[in-house]
Formats: C-alpha cells, structure tokens, sequence
C-alpha cells in the first residue's frame, strides 16, 4: 500500500513541475512570437497616440518643449481655418467619388471573373498587382508621367482624335485623375468580391432560372442581397482608406496639394502643419478630427447596416 | 516629460541587443569620436562629400564620420524630426532659410567660442561670416558662396537668331523670350513662368528698394508691389514669352521638373551653385547671368552662404564635428574634394587653391561669382518663422492668377492678407 502510495506521489511531484515549467516556457514562446507585433503596437501605435492626443492640446514646434494651450488648437481648426475646410472639401469630394466607383468597378470584374474563364488565376494576379503597388512612391511616379500634357494618356486619346487636358498640373482635373488612380487599384475588394461570390450556392440561381428570372432580376434579387455582408464590409475598408489616401496626393504634387491646393487632402495638410511648418501640436490636433470624423462615419455603417446587410436570414 | 520617459525606456529594451552587438564590433583602439553627418544633394555631392570624409579619417584615424543624404524634400522633415526625437546628427549641413528658425528655437550650437581654436576661419570676409550669423552669434560655417542667376538654353537662343539675355531689363527680356517662342513656332517658350519663384520675386522687390521681409521680421512689401509682380507676368503670358499655366503647373520646383530641363522652355530662375546640376541633365549647352534688371541702378543680387555647417547643440562631438568642418573650408586638400559644388569658398586663398584646377562647369560658376560680387547689395535679414509657408503660398496665389481664377490686383491683396496673417501666427 505504501508503494502504491508512494508511486503516484514520486511521479506527480516531478510532473507538476514540468507541467509548470512547460507552462511557463509556452506562455514565453508564445509571448516571444507576438513580441514584435507587441513591441510594434505599443512603441509604434499606442504611445505615439497618447503622446499625439496630449500634443493636440500643446503649442509644439518639435524643437522646443510642448506648451500647454487647452483647446486653443481645436477652436482655431473649427472656427479660422480656411484650409482645414477646403481639405476637408477636397478629401470628401474624393471618398464620394472614389469609394463607390472602386467597388461598382471591383464587383463587375469579379462578376466576369466568376464565370470561370480560362486562365483565372492569371487574371486575378495581373488585376491585384495594381493594389499591391498601389499605395507605392512608384506608381504615383508612373502615374504622374502617364497623365502629364505629354504623356501616354494623351498620346492614346491622340489617336481617336481628342486633345487631352493635362490632367495632373490643371486643377480642374487633377483630383479626378487621383480618383481614377485609386479606381484602378481594384483588386483587393476585387478579391474579396470573388469570394463573397464562390459563397452564393448555384442551386438558388438554377431556381431562379426555372422561375423566368432574367440576369438583372438575379443580380438585384439574388447577387446583391447574398452580397451585402462583402459589400458592407470592403465599404467601410475601403472609405476608411480613402479617408486617409496620402501618397499618391503626396507624390504627384511634391507634397505641395497643388495646382491651386486641387489636391490638399487632409492628410497632406496635416503633413505640410506638422513637418514643413513645425506645427505639430496643431497637426495632433488636425489627427484627431480625422480619427473622430472616421469613427462617426464608420458607426454610421455599423447603425445602418441592419436595414440592408443580411446574414443568411 | 513622461511620455518622453516611456519612449526612451522602450526605445532601449528594443534596441538593447542590437546596440550592445554594435558596440561589441567595434576595433580594439580608442575612438576619440564618432561624428554623424547629415547633407541634401545630388549623387555628385553625395560623393564628393564622401571623398572628403575618407581623406579626413585617413588623416584622422581616431575620428570616425557616418554620412547620411536625403533629397532636398525629405531633408527637413526628417531633421526636424530627429530634433524633436533630441538626436539630431552632429554637423548638419543647413540651408539660410532654416538657420534662423533653428538657432532661435536652442537647436545649434553658438559656434563663437570655438574661432580661432578649432575654426580657423578669420580671411572670411565680413559678408560670409556674417550670413551665417543669427542675432549676432554665429551659428553656421559658410560652405561656398552663390547668388540667384538666371539659366538659360544658348542653343534655343541662337537657333532662334535671338540674342542672349544676358544682363537685360525686365522688358528687354520679355520681348526676347517672346521672340524664342515666336521663332520656335510656339511650342517652346522663351522663359519658363517666374512668377512663382520667390528667388525672382525677391530679385525684383530689392529692384525697386523693397524686401520680402523688414529686418524685425514684418512684411517688406506692399499690395501694389504684389500686384505689378503678378501683371507683369500675366502680360508675359498673354505675349507667349512664357508658358501657359497647365504647362507651368508641372515644375515642382526641382531642377528635374524645370522646364527648362522639361526641354519646355529657356530659361529657369535660380541660383549660381545649381548651373552644375542644370548642366549634367541638359544636352544643350546652357549659360549663366545676372537676373533681368529694373529700370534703377540697384541689380537686386546678393551673395549669401549657398549652405553651411551647423553643430546640433546636443552634440557631444562638438569640438570633433567644428574641427572636420574647419577642414572643408580651410584646408587645401579638403576644400579641393569638394570644389565649388557647393558654392564658391569664402576663403580667398582657399578659392584660389580651388579656381586653378575646376572643369569648364566650375570655371564658369567663379566667373560668375566674380561677375556678380562687385554689384551685390547686403544680404537680407534671416527670413522670419513663417516664410516657408509664405513661398508655398506665393506659388498658390501665382497659380491662381495663371489659371485666370484670379485678376494680378486680387492675387496683390491676397499675397499680403494671407502672408500677414502666416506671420502673426508663427
């Protein structure tokens, strides 16, 4: 009895430990692995927010120790800046027009890469690439050679007998040619389009199909409905980035916003107040409002989407 | 400051391994000093300077420099940055515009006390020194001299049957411009749009006994002074002497996008040391003058410091950073590494020294220099925080008149309202 006693004892003393030990060791791995995302979020996200939010209500000029000012900042940007609103202007001039155009766009494509043509992955790869370069120093470099007075754009309209404007350096054109550049980034909704789409089972268009319903009637009654999760979903992703679309602006006007500040989104005001005019208590403050203003817009989908995003019911 | 705390103590658990490895390599022997440098430029620059850095440790086994170039764009941001982060480099190359700003806000180091030690730089004469003064210290190593010029296409020119514009009128040149236009069926310009350089806007106020700005920091033109720079202009335009506004609108005030290097256009306003840079993209060769002048005596020009040195006020380097400028501007060998890329050194027997072995491209930059120096005015005061904003919107405000969108008297009154109000804001 006092073997039998003993036995489990000897065994589970040296168990326990190594259970604990091992425990120990697999929270430390796991913890090493989430490490740099970790020293990433709170060094690169979390304190410089703090650190922005306490600057919004400081006069810094980056050399200097921050002075406290209250809301000095905030009741400057909402009552004297002229620029605050035109970028405000000129930023959502840009999501109205752009967000819905991508994803009419990226929904079409999807629709006819659907289908199942030959060579499909070769497609998708070829239509995803613009948006892995998109947001790139590259392509906006491209982009300013394609659509300068001179360039490959005009040359193509050219040959049908148009003369172009010069779409970057004349401001009655130049955020539309910002637009049509963040259209043509498509792929990424693009890709979660075709998803979504894979997802409708065949059996409730082949229903239909007996039923007489033609194509528009299954893509209003069928396609969009069974959708809306994906529709809702590449919105708000796609409206919070072009909220915050800064490097094609950046590139194409030397970080200037010009001709005639056409192109001042607001990230690239922020930019020019905090980096080129040593005001970053007042860029922190210009941050904030944005981030207030995304918020607002992105709890206004979530409120409204009960009327018309529908999982499965 | 406790987010300042928070990040140093973070920034040190993340790099610690990473330092104590660096610091682990390092050679046996002593450094005396570790020295970071921080320069704008061009690849041609960047070489030179890198030329001089290798001479210089040679010289000076102990003294290790690390040099680091950006863009012109990139260049301040990042430095105002680093500053704000209290690690800026040690020797900072600094530009006339920035000096004032930094000096005042305890970024540089007053470099008096280090004169006659480690700075041996008394044969400047008194303008160079001078122009790297802020309230009455010195805050700056004057690197080489320039002065605005105005650079032109010899060939279009010629080819156009057109004299030269060299050291014109203003009206003078416009109907030259116009007639290389003319002469090029239109589709090439006489002069590229000055309107919204600042550099010619300047040139043209000290014509007319003004300034941009007073010596206590106040606006030093009126309404109307705006409003004639902004209808001469639009005269221009309307005579073909210069492009139209959707053409102009593609120079983003780099020698890259000038029209001038665009092959859009004959001429570019800009300053002596950048003939170089001009020259390397441009197949034509290209000449170098004197801005076009008023109808009064007073030529506009002024020689100031092209770049200098400044020592970031928390380097702990200092003494080491002065003594590797000292040899940039003082030294024969040193001075030579970097020839007149970077202006013309104020050093008389430095310039010498350099003068006698320069290519045809640095030959032409001292004659003009020469050319230019007996005819200068004083170098304007040390612009006031502000005046940066003030350049970006004096191109707005020429943009909009260019784009018809507002007449030469509005886009005058504008100029001065939004220019007053930057400046009782900075």
């Amino acid at each position: 009895m006092t073997t039998t006693a003993q036995i489990p004892l000897t065994i589970s003393e040296p168990e326990k430990r190594s259970k604990r030990r091992g425990g120990w060791s697999r929270t430390l791995v796991s913890y090493s692995f989430l490490a740099p995302w970790l020293i990433g979020f709170l060094g690169l996200t979390l304190g410089p927010t703090l650190a922005s939010l306490y600057l919004s209500f400081t006069n810094f000029d980056l050399l200097q120790d921050p002075q406290f000012i209250g809301l000095a900042n905030y009741q400057r940007i909402v009552t004297n800046d002229v620029k605050f609103w035109h970028s405000m202007q000129v930023t959502f001039t840009y999501v109205i027009l752009a967000v819905p155009l991508k994803l009419a766009f990226a929904l079409g494509l999807a629709m006819v890469l659907n289908r199942g043509i030959a060579g499909l992955p070769l497609y998708r790869a070829l239509f995803y690439l613009p948006s892995l370069l998109g947001a790139s120093v590259a392509i906006a470099v491209l982009w300013r050679q394609l659509f300068a007075k001179d360039g490959l754009a005009n040359v193509a309209l050219g040959f049908f007998g148009i003369q172009g404007p010069s779409w970057i350096s004349d401001p009655n054109y130049s955020l539309y040619t910002l637009v049509l550049l963040s259209v043509w980034q498509f792929g990424s909704p693009m890709i979660i389009f075709l998803a979504g789409l894979r997802q409708i089972p065949p059996d409730v268009y082949e229903a239909a199909n007996i039923d007489g319903a033609n194509k528009v009637q299954q893509f209003f009654k069928i396609t969009l409905p069974l959708l809306t999760p994906v529709v809702f979903f590449n919105g708000i992703v796609q409206t919070i980035d072009a909220f915050k679309a800064f490097t094609p602006a950046f590139i194409i006007s030397e970080g200037t916003g010009g001709p005639i500040d056409s192109t001042l989104f607001y990230t690239l005001y922020l930019y020019q107040e905090g980096f080129a005019y040593f005001r970053m208590g007042y860029a922190s403050a210009l941050a904030w409002i944005l981030l207030i203003i995304i918020a607002c817009f992105t709890a206004f989908s979530f409120l409204t989407s009960r009327y018309w995003v529908h999982y499965n019911d | 400051m406790t987010h300042d705390l928070n990040r140093r103590t973070l920034l040190k658990a993340a790099l610690g391994s990473a330092g104590l490895s660096a610091l682990g390599s390092l050679p046996a022997f002593a450094q005396d000093a570790r020295i970071r440098l921080y320069w704008w430029g061009s690849k041609e620059r960047s070489d030179r300077t890198l030329k001089a850095v290798a001479l210089y440790q040679e010289r000076n086994p102990s003294v290790k420099i690390d040099g680091e170039t950006l863009a012109w764009g990139d260049y301040w941001p990042r430095l105002a940055t680093q500053a704000a982060g209290r690690n800026a480099p040690d020797l900072i190359q600094m530009d006339y515009r920035y000096v004032a700003e930094y000096a005042r806000r305890g970024a540089l180091l007053p470099l008096d006390e280090f004169l006659g030690k480690s700075l041996t730089i008394s044969d400047f004469d008194k303008a160079s020194l001078d122009s790297c003064k802020v309230d009455g210290k010195l805050y700056g190593i004057n690197i080489g001299n320039n002065s605005n010029a105005l650079i032109y296409n010899k060939a279009a020119f010629q080819k156009a049957g057109v004299p030269e514009p060299i050291d014109v009128t203003w009206d003078k040149f416009f109907e030259l411009a116009a007639a290389v236009t003319k002469a090029h069926n239109g589709e090439y310009y006489g002069t590229s749009d000055g309107s919204s350089e600042e550099t010619a806007f300047e040139n043209w106020l000290r014509q007319r006994g003004k300034a941009l700005y007073t010596e206590d920091g106040k606006l030093g033109l009126t309404e109307q002074d705006a409003t004639d720079w902004f209808a001469m202009w639009a005269k221009a335009r309307e005579a073909k002497a210069c492009p139209p506004a959707d053409l102009q609108a593609l120079d983003k005030n780099n020698i890259e996008t000038n029209l001038l290097t665009q092959g859009r256009a004959a001429c570019a306003f800009n300053h002596s040391n950048q003939y170089v840079g001009y020259q390397v993209l441009n197949k034509n060769p290209l000449g170098v003058t004197m801005y076009p002048q008023g109808a009064g005596p007073n030529p506009g020009h002024y020689l100031k410091p092209s770049m200098m040195w400044s020592i970031y006020a928390r380097s702990k380097v200092a003494e080491q950073a002065v003594k590797f400028a000292n040899f940039t501007v003082e030294d024969v060998d040193g001075a030579k590494v970097l020839g007149v890329e970077r202006g013309v050194p104020a050093s008389p027997k430095i310039r010498d020294a350099v003068s006698a072995e320069l290519d045809d491209m640095g030959k032409l930059v001292v004659g003009f220099i020469a050319h230019v120096t007996p005819k200068v005015g004083p170098i304007p005061p040390a612009p006031p925080k502000g005046a940066g904003e003030i350049q970006t919107m004096q191109r707005r405000i020429a943009e909009q008149v260019s784009f018809a969108r507002l007449s030469p008297a509005d886009g005058g009154k504008q100029y001065v309202s939004e220019a007053q109000a930057i400046l009782s804001r900075a």
